[in-house]
């Protein structure tokens, strides 16, 4: 074969090579892709009225703990775990709706722009505890979970406070097709906007390698403390926002915490990022929270008991961390 | 690095697999007994016969799973669907969630194409936009034990405001018109908190000698034993309670009464509600010495009412509202308070005992007088018509 004809058949494979790149670093993402398209499918045919407004609804009721799974997979790819998430989501909630309640329509612009603030403030003071003291990262965001929860019992005792309609209006019903909700597309561009960018920039590149190997991050001139702050001031605005798509969808402040901590770090493992750091992206883990919400669905359309629903959550989370311990292991021994 | 990929996407098809097998179990839910009957407005629906079993109801609660009275609740629920004999599918939905949660909860049953859904709300407004969804499908909703805010929907509920102001008048008179009160509330936010509230305070503005403790809000039990316990052992043994002259709680009383008697302490006048091991402790003398209280009904039964509410108005009949409630499309149901102090208050609180079984973490009331069809055997079985 001459020279110019292998650079020709090399060519030509290139596209199916780059493909099978493609598939091989996203395999986990496109099988829960797959495994949600299956999903849907059987929802179809357990549940044949499931349509727009199942699809709209599972959208708006998602978007809470997809925005809080983006914010947790950014700071365990670091390394870390914020177990705080959950009570941030609260405070900023019930900041949002006390403040928006009886004000004018612009003036909610303003809130939410300063409990986007609040949210870099509270992630930033749980990135500092956790850069200055050393204390692991699980301890000082467990107890400041405790201090946020209660903080936002200070701001509203009980569930109550309202939300301007412009923000209401942004996550519900749909836009352009019925069938492409608002929330979903709330979720889309908040997820390019904000994480796409730090991704491919410096930062986003020293978010894994801390996440991997902080010692070879440091010899490689990544300034850690500095990452591992960047990393929660991000989860803490993942965290505001979560805590204002919960205004939206309620147009209320819940000054209680929801499930939504242990969910999003469930969403995490279940979304393909290692506990250990260094790996994953956003993808898997609001795809995993897809999955989660419409096995939830699905067994209220079997007449189930809906408490299953957390038993096969748990089941599942085991089976994917066992599995991924046994992929680590062939790892090691190749 | 090829195989690894591939790995991966075999452990994700895996998870297929365990949810398939994770569908196919079920859950049960354990049951209750009977007694009080509240009342309730006359219902002007007229005489008809029941219609072929076509309809399909969806109900959900969306807290205090494990509680005695939520579990009842559902119970009469299932027990109503049956024996109404119209009720081709009843889903339930009993699992705790917040308000967003119990969003997607009626969400999910408007996406289940049912006719009609009863619910017990979290939040007053909190769940308006799912029942504007649930409107506009032609859905039928109604809201029990609490109310919403929404003006389409039916509210069928306890007199909150009487319930309070009931137990806290008799409480108040018993402490002679003076003393401290540690004041146990219920779950923060719920409708019937923020209701038993005012009626409290109500009781409260009549007698100006009393002095709320901790504070005038008091503390919030969440309708949870285990917290309740806390906060009462928290009390004795702060000494916060040998300065106590009476204690309202809402609803978590025997354990109350059990940690007074563990602590070796007399007891202060204390009111509940209806559940059966307050009632059995009040009737007691010998293991509860020098208990002094009263019971004030709180029924379970709202669950079956609902679903009987919801039937009628599927089936076109008129429903008699009290236009004194705070909002539109609402039936109360009156409280009523039995003290062990007479013997006339000891009569009424052991005619309430009537069922034997009874779990004792389970309100007495099964029943609703015009608004319930079914049994007490079957509230205790506790299978509606799809079980």
């Amino acid at each position: 074969m001459s020279a110019a004809a292998a650079a020709v058949d090399d060519a030509r494979a290139r596209p199916a090579d780059a493909a099978m790149a493609f598939v091989r670093r996203n395999g986990w993402t496109l099988g829960l892709l797959a495994f949600l398209a299956v999903l849907l499918v059987y929802t179809r045919a357990i549940q044949p009225t499931y349509g727009v407004t199942g699809i709209q609804g599972l959208a708006i009721s998602v978007l809470p703990l997809a925005l809080a799974s983006v914010g947790q997979a950014i700071v365990v790819i670091s390394g870390g775990i914020d177990l705080s998430i959950g009570s941030m989501m609260a405070l900023t909630s019930v900041v949002a709706a006390s403040q928006m309640k009886g004000q004018g329509e612009e003036f909610g612009v303003g809130i939410v722009i300063a409990v986007l603030a609040l949210g870099l403030l509270l992630g930033a003071i749980n990135g500092s505890l956790v850069v200055l003291t050393r204390v692991p990262d699980i301890v000082v965001t467990l107890a400041m979970s405790f201090v946020w929860a209660g903080c936002a019992l200070l701001v509203l005792k009980t569930p109550g406070g309202g939300a301007a309609v412009w923000l209401k209006e942004l996550v519900k019903g749909s836009l352009v097709n019925e069938w492409v909700p608002k929330a979903a597309i709330a979720l889309v561009i908040i997820v390019a906007v904000i994480w796409l960018p730090v991704q491919r920039s410096r930062l986003g590149l020293s978010l894994y390698a801390i996440g991997s190997n902080q010692l070879a991050a440091f010899r490689s001139g990544v300034s850690v403390g500095r990452t591992k702050l960047a990393s929660y001031m991000l989860t803490g605005l993942f965290a505001a926002l979560a805590g204002l798509s919960l205004t939206a969808n309620t147009g209320i402040g819940t000054p209680v915490p929801g499930p939504y901590t242990l969910t999003s770090v469930a969403a995490v493992v279940l979304g393909g990022v290692s506990l250990a750091g260094g790996r994953g992206g956003v993808a898997g883990p609001i795809v995993a929270v897809v999955i989660l919400q419409l096995l939830r669905s699905d067994m209220t359309f079997l007449n189930v008991n809906t408490n299953l629903a957390t038993v096969a959550n748990g089941v599942i989370l085991i089976g994917v961390v066992m599995f991924g311990s046994l992929i680590q292991m062939r790892r090691a021994r190749a | 690095m090829k195989r690894n990929g591939l790995v991966r996407s075999f452990v994700a098809l895996a998870a297929v697999a365990v949810i398939a097998g994770a569908c196919g179990g079920g859950g049960a839910t354990t049951a209750p007994t009977t007694a009080p009957e509240s009342t309730a407005p006359e219902s002007t629906a007229p005489e008809t016969q029941p219609p072929a079993t076509t309809w399909k109801i969806g109900y959900s609660n969306a807290g205090g799973v494990g509680n005695g009275f939520r579990e009842e609740q559902v119970c009469t629920a299932k027990a109503e669907a049956l024996a109404s004999g119209q009720v081709s599918e009843l889903t339930v939905i009993h699992q705790n969630a917040d308000a967003a949660g119990q969003l997607q909860q009626i969400r999910d049953l408007i996406a289940k194409d049912v006719d009609a859904i009863v619910f017990n709300p979290n939040d007053p407004a909190a769940l308006n936009q799912a029942l504007e969804e649930a409107k506009a499908a032609g859905i039928i909703t109604v809201s029990v034990d609490a109310y919403v805010t929404n003006p389409d929907t039916y509210n069928l509920y306890n007199n909150q405001v009487e319930y309070a102001y009931l137990g806290a008048k008799w409480l108040f008179e018993q402490m002679g018109g003076t003393g401290n009160v540690y004041y146990m509330r219920g779950f923060a936010g719920h409708p019937a908190d923020s209701d038993r509230h005012i009626g409290f305070q109500r009781a409260l503005g009549e007698y100006p000698n009393i002095t709320v403790l901790p504070t005038i809000d008091g503390v919030h039990t969440g309708w949870d034993p285990a917290t309740t316990t806390q906060l009462i052992s928290d009390w004795l043994s702060s000494g916060q309670y040998d300065n106590t002259q009476g204690i309202w709680t809402s609803g978590m009383d025997s354990q109350v009464v059990d940690a007074i008697k563990s602590a070796g302490k007399e007891f202060v006048p204390i009111v509940g509600a209806d559940l059966g091991a307050f009632v059995t402790q009040l009737l007691d003398p010998t293991g509860f010495p020098g208990l002094e209280g009263a019971a004030v009904t709180n029924t379970a039964a709202v669950g079956g009412a609902g679903v009987n509410l919801a039937l009628k108005l599927l089936n076109g009949e008129a429903v008699q509202t009290d236009p004194s409630a705070s909002q539109p499309n609402t039936v109360l149901l009156v409280p009523v308070v039995a003290e062990n102090v007479t013997d006339a208050g000891k009569t009424l609180l052991a005619s309430w005992q009537s069922v034997p079984g009874l779990d004792p973490n389970w309100p007495l009331g099964l029943q609703i007088g015009g608004w319930t069809t079914y049994t007490p055997e079957q509230a205790i079985t506790c299978k509606g018509p799809n079980d």
